[in-house]
């Protein structure tokens, strides 16, 4: 028993962290609307600095101070004024996906200046470091740990105050749910919110110091995971309530303790179960909390004063140009990829095939976010899974590389479908918080298991045999063409639901459920194909990735690839079969140009130049507000209408034969 | 003294012009009703009005001031309180807290007095003030929100289809409430689609037709205009 | 003529508050129904309980003398259709586009499977049986004019449109005439009573215009407190008292 309380309490530090942030969760989203994502990446942001101000002989305290009171709400004001201000308040997905972008890119900017790599944060800002403070037995608290408690009571304490006082809190929930109608009070709505944003900011800063000298070094990894399981904490109060936020943080926090105390450290639950209670607990959270299923159900009531939305760029070709490129266009596309194929050097040619086998994963997610409007996390999972289980087939069941690929996707396409069901009873945040979940569950338990994903090395993947050709080289050519086939295919498929009965039936569905239902619209059969479809290229892709390497290693799938691939199709284009196969093919090209950038040969190099390409194609989701297209796609249509303006028209051209 | 003064004003959604050169004056202490088929513009006068539109010709003063480059907020500090179209209300506060909103800026005795007044006003709905917003049904909805404005004692009052939606029954209660403002010296324009509504209350209309004043003069001589317009409409 | 929707003792609450209250009511085949009361007397509730946008907590709901299947698309595609209080379109899709996923999710001609082993381009007749539709309408001018652009008399027309486009045996309106003006509420309460009959539809409508009720049931049910308070003719329902009191406002 004794053992069990000091579990308990041991943890309850621990549980304060994740209650800090989870707080800091709920307001933003209480106070601005937006389910931030983001929130990881700014406390990391936090941390660097912080560190880096001790490095360089400020004071503990006043690095924090400068930290918290100063670079966290200048920040906070430019996020709300370059971003978020422009969103309308009905565009949840916009929301999303520009909180999704700040996540994305803001650790890689952070990590392109010298020595992010590897911080080593200072103490906390006050007691002395790890002496115990208190100790009762076998139980004490260290300074580190008396600072997280201590602050979180005291955040709690204020933020609860700010929240429910009449002068700043009314207005605060007022201007959530209309800016417009709280102008009309004789409130300046801008800046509340820009007020709110400047706290919620100020937050993660506090988060971003405290957690630095728990889990050093400061990396963006250990933050995101501290934001996922504060995400679990959140959802305890429904994303709305302070108290219970921080009462599931300390709770999730004990409840680690006491399972991280009990279960053996040498048995195979330990490294599996502890890491991914969080997200278990989120999962059932999100399937079981009534007030889950209604989170983004207000609906702002002065939408119709708002200008209406802007109608994206369109190329008008004039006809004659349209059916030249329609007669010619495949003859081009092959001389083109013909000519690309003979000329290219080795390494260009497989960064060409590794950026087919992405196009093929972007594919996937222009079928789930561009059709059917959900915003899916778990692509990246999805892919890991078809090329963990054509690893298995080929190596273990000596199945041929292709029919192992099919099968893979059909696996892949089974956890989609699993993705599905409670997305069938859900909408908007939660569907996307739930596939967060889903990739976080692979990462922690499918993909480190031997028999899976073969643990952190990996397995090997050979490419396929067949007709007599060997496709085994690096730079096989032919296994180019083999990729490009799957592309052409994939992308065929996902341009025919695109534009057929399908595409027109999800984009009712997406523009109103009620609506598509009472037209007699099959909406469950119909999300339940297009996760299936969706997971099932995924895995496609993700089998041909592993062979492109002849190698399936779990990073490649980790679950912040998830929200990088959708922030980066999103810019590109996720409305267009187009649009993801530049993104696909760009960003493998980036990647290679960027190898002949002079190199230190440091790990850290490469991390920036993985980071300069996730960046290169990532801005793209601060404009989603008005591009949702993609801002890519939109500059392309804006250019080919200036282009083709100046073409005159074709004088041979015969009246009255319309292309229809 | 004038209230309201449009001189030729022009104004619209984008590509799209709602009001092409309205001229209008109202004076204190008017009541104005504002009438006219769908789409003629009325409701993007009134959003003109309280600056939520911005005018793309013409002038437009409210007390006697020029209200371009005025933010809404600071229009509405003057006394301008429009009720827009549709609830009016924030559905996820409590019924005292949307109208402690209404009350941010007046002084704190005052402010608690107002504040028992007004649900005193709403009747039984006000032994429910903690009750959110979004879980009264649409009439007690726009009677609340109809209270709020009245409590802030407004300058101008711009009320938009105040009874769009509800019943006969809650239709007469919310205009029996802007009824009480014309005994204070609060000028009110309403927007209605039925004269009938508002004879009573009204002793001025204007009756606007795709972008422009087509009638301006006492209420009853609205009708004769209206069915006029309705019977040019080509069918 | 038989009974065509049958509505028997149902109920439905909302955290332990009864909206809807041991309601009972029948519909005759191509007959019209008035449904009127107070806000928040639960008529709204009632159609989302008929259409299957909610499920019943006690009662039973027949249609065509069988048990109605459980979810709101089948129901749709059995014959009841509905309109919306505030109107539930696709966005910024065509009003061709809306009236074509419709018709061909009735047909069950929509999926991948047509897509991908049929061809996804609309044939010829499934085009002309929308602009047909949109002809009784009025709008085969505005085909390919997206439905967000319309004015609302437009995009209220645009919904029956929708709703009329799969032959239905029963349409559930609500509130038509809401936001209309005297012309608009005039044309659509027009076209309604000639696709009556023509077709022999079923009506339910919820109103709470005096002369679109009038104009357009046959019967009429008051409902107050989520209780059926009256029923009978226009003119019964409209004298009873406790209609006057609840909903009219008028003190007898």
């Amino acid at each position: 028993m004794s053992n069990f309380l000091s579990y308990t309490l041991q943890s309850v530090p621990w549980g304060c962290t994740f209650a800090l942030v989870a707080v800091g969760l709920v307001l933003t989203y209480r106070a601005t609307g937006v389910f931030n994502f983001g929130f990881g990446a700014e406390a990391y942001a936090a941390g660097v600095i912080y560190t880096e101000l001790f490095d360089h002989g400020v004071n503990r305290v006043w690095a924090a101070v400068i930290v918290v009171c100063v670079v966290a709400p200048v920040f906070g004001a430019v996020l709300e004024a370059g971003l978020f201000s422009r969103i309308p308040v009905g565009n949840t997905t916009a929301k999303m996906v520009t909180a999704l972008g700040v996540m994305v890119v803001l650790p890689s900017i952070v990590q392109l200046f010298p020595g992010t790599g590897n911080l080593q944060a200072p103490f906390a800002p006050f007691f002395a470091p790890v002496i115990p403070i208190f100790q009762v037995g076998s139980f004490f608290i260290n300074g580190i740990e008396l600072t997280t408690v201590l602050a979180t009571m005291v955040t709690l304490l204020l933020l609860m105050a700010l929240l429910y006082s009449k002068r700043f809190g009314l207005p605060m929930r007022a201007a959530v749910e209309s800016p417009k109608l709280l102008e009309l009070t004789g409130v300046n709505s801008r800046s509340v919110l820009r007020s709110s944003w400047m706290v919620a900011t100020m937050l993660a800063g506090l988060a971003g110091v405290l957690f630095a000298p728990v889990e050093t070094p400061v990396t963006p990894t250990n933050y995101s995971i501290i934001l996922v399981a504060a995400i679990a904490a959140a959802a305890v109060g429904a994303l709305r309530s302070l108290p219970l936020a921080v009462v599931g943080g300390v709770a999730l926090g004990m409840v680690q303790g006491v399972v991280q105390g009990y279960i053996p450290q040498t048995s195979v639950w330990y490294s599996a179960l502890v890491p991914s209670l969080p997200f278990f607990c989120l999962l059932v959270l999100l399937l079981v909390h009534p007030g889950m299923r209604t989170l983004d159900q207000s609906s702002d009531p002065m939408m119709a004063v708002e200008p209406p939305p802007p109608t994206p760029a369109l190329a008008q070709r004039p006809p004659h140009i349209n059916r030249l490129i329609h007669r010619f266009r495949w003859i081009l596309a092959a001389t083109f990829a013909l000519i690309v194929i003979t000329f290219s050097p080795g390494p260009w040619i497989a960064a060409l095939t590794i950026g087919g086998a992405y196009s093929v994963i972007f594919l996937s997610i222009t079928l789930i976010t561009g059709l059917a409007g959900q915003l899916s996390l778990a692509q990246a999972a999805f892919a890991g899974i078809g090329a963990a289980t054509t690893a298995q087939l080929t190596i273990n069941q000596h199945v041929p590389a292709l029919v192992a690929a099919v099968a893979g996707a059909i696996v892949a396409g089974g956890g989609g479908w699993v993705a599905s069901l409670p997305a069938l009873r859900l909408r908007g945040l939660p569907v996307t918080l739930l596939t967060l979940c889903l990739a976080l569950l692979a990462d922690n338990l499918l993909f480190p298991t031997s028999w899976i994903g073969g643990g952190a090395n990996g397995l090997t993947v050979p490419r396929p045999h067949i007709f007599g050709i060997d496709f085994s080289d690096v730079d096989s050519k032919s296994f180019l063409l083999l990729v490009l086939a799957v592309v052409l295919a994939v992308s065929g498929v996902v341009h025919v639901l695109l534009r057929g009965t399908t595409g027109r039936a999800l984009a009712a569905v997406h523009a109103s459920p009620v609506g598509a239902a009472s037209s007699g619209v099959a909406v469950r059969r119909l999300t339940m194909f297009v996760f299936f479809l969706s997971a099932a290229i995924a895995g496609i892709g993700g089998a041909l990735f592993a062979m492109s390497f002849l190698q399936e290693s779990p990073s490649d799938f980790s679950w912040f690839w998830g929200p990088t691939f959708l922030v980066i199709v999103v810019t590109v284009g996720a409305t267009t079969v187009e649009g993801a196969i530049e993104a696909g093919f760009g960003y493998a090209l980036i990647a290679q140009a960027l190898t002949y950038l002079p190199s230190t040969g440091s790990s850290s190099s490469n991390a920036v130049q993985s980071a300069v390409t996730v960046l290169v194609l990532s801005f793209g989701a601060f404009t989603y507000a008005s591009h949702p297209e993609g801002i890519v796609e939109a500059a392309k249509r804006g250019i080919a209408t200036t282009v083709l303006r100046a073409v005159p028209a074709n004088p041979f051209e015969r009246v009255g034969r319309k292309n229809s | 003294m004038s209230v309201l003064e449009l001189t030729d004003v022009h104004a619209g959604y984008g590509p799209y012009k709602a009001l092409t050169g309205v001229t209008l004056s109202v004076q204190s202490g008017d009541a104005v009703a504002l009438l006219g088929s769908n789409g003629v513009g009325k409701s993007t006068l009134v959003r003109v009005a309280s600056g939520l539109v911005p005018t793309s010709q013409g002038q437009v003063c409210v007390l006697g001031r020029d209200i371009r480059g005025e933010s809404v907020h600071a229009l509405a500090r003057r006394g301008v309180v429009h009720l827009p179209e549709g609830v009016g209300l924030f559905g996820d506060l409590s019924i005292e807290e949307n109208l402690l909103l209404r009350l941010r800026r007046v002084p704190a005795p005052t402010r608690r007095r107002r504040l028992a007044e007004a649900l005193e006003a709403l009747g039984p709905l006000g032994s429910r003030r903690r009750t959110k917003a979004r879980l009264l049904s649409g009439g007690q909805q726009r009677l609340v929100a109809v209270t709020g404005a009245l409590a802030a004692q407004p300058t101008l009052l711009l009320a938009d289809e105040p009874a769009l939606g509800l019943s006969p029954a809650a239709a007469d209660e919310v205009y029996a409430a802007l009824e009480r403002v014309r005994s204070t010296d609060t000028t009110l324009i309403i927007v209605e689609t039925r004269l009938g509504r508002v004879e009573n209350l009204c002793d001025r209309a204007v009756v606007l037709s795709s972008g422009r004043v087509a009638y301006d003069g006492p209420t009853s001589g609205a009708q004769d205009v209206l069915t006029g317009l309705i019977q040019r409409q080509p069918e | 003529m038989s009974t065509l929707l049958d509505v028997r003792d149902v109920s439905k609450s909302f955290g332990g508050n009864a909206v809807v209250n041991h309601v009972s009511l029948s519909v005759e085949d191509g007959s019209s129904l008035g449904l009127v009361g107070s806000n928040g007397a639960g008529k709204t509730t009632l159609f989302r309980l008929i259409a299957g946008e909610l499920a019943v907590d006690s009662g039973d709901i027949l249609f065509q003398g069988r048990t109605l299947p459980p979810r709101a698309d089948d129901r749709a595609r059995i014959g009841i259709a509905r309109t919306f209080q505030i109107v539930e379109l696709f966005g910024g899709q065509t009003v061709l586009d809306h009236l074509l996923v419709a018709l061909q999710a009735h047909q069950r001609r929509q999926g991948p499977w047509r897509d991908l082993v049929h061809g996804g381009r609309t044939t010829p007749e499934e085009r002309a049986a929308c602009m047909e539709i949109l002809s009784v309408v009025g709008l085969d001018d505005r085909a390919q004019a997206p439905a967000s652009t319309l004015p609302l008399g437009e995009r209220r027309a645009v919904e029956l449109a929708r709703a009329l486009v799969c032959g239905p045996r029963l349409l559930l309106a609500d509130e038509p005439s809401s936001g209309l003006d005297g012309g608009e509420t005039a044309q659509l309460i027009s076209i309604i009573n000639r696709v009556r009959r023509e077709t022999g539809l079923a009506i339910v409508v919820v109103d709470h215009d005096l002369a679109t009720v009038e104009a357009l049931a046959d019967h009429v049910v008051a409902m107050d407190a989520g209780s059926v308070i009256a029923h009978g003719t226009f003119a019964e329902v409209t004298t009873n008292v406790d209609v006057m009191r609840s909903w009219l406002g008028v003190t007898p």
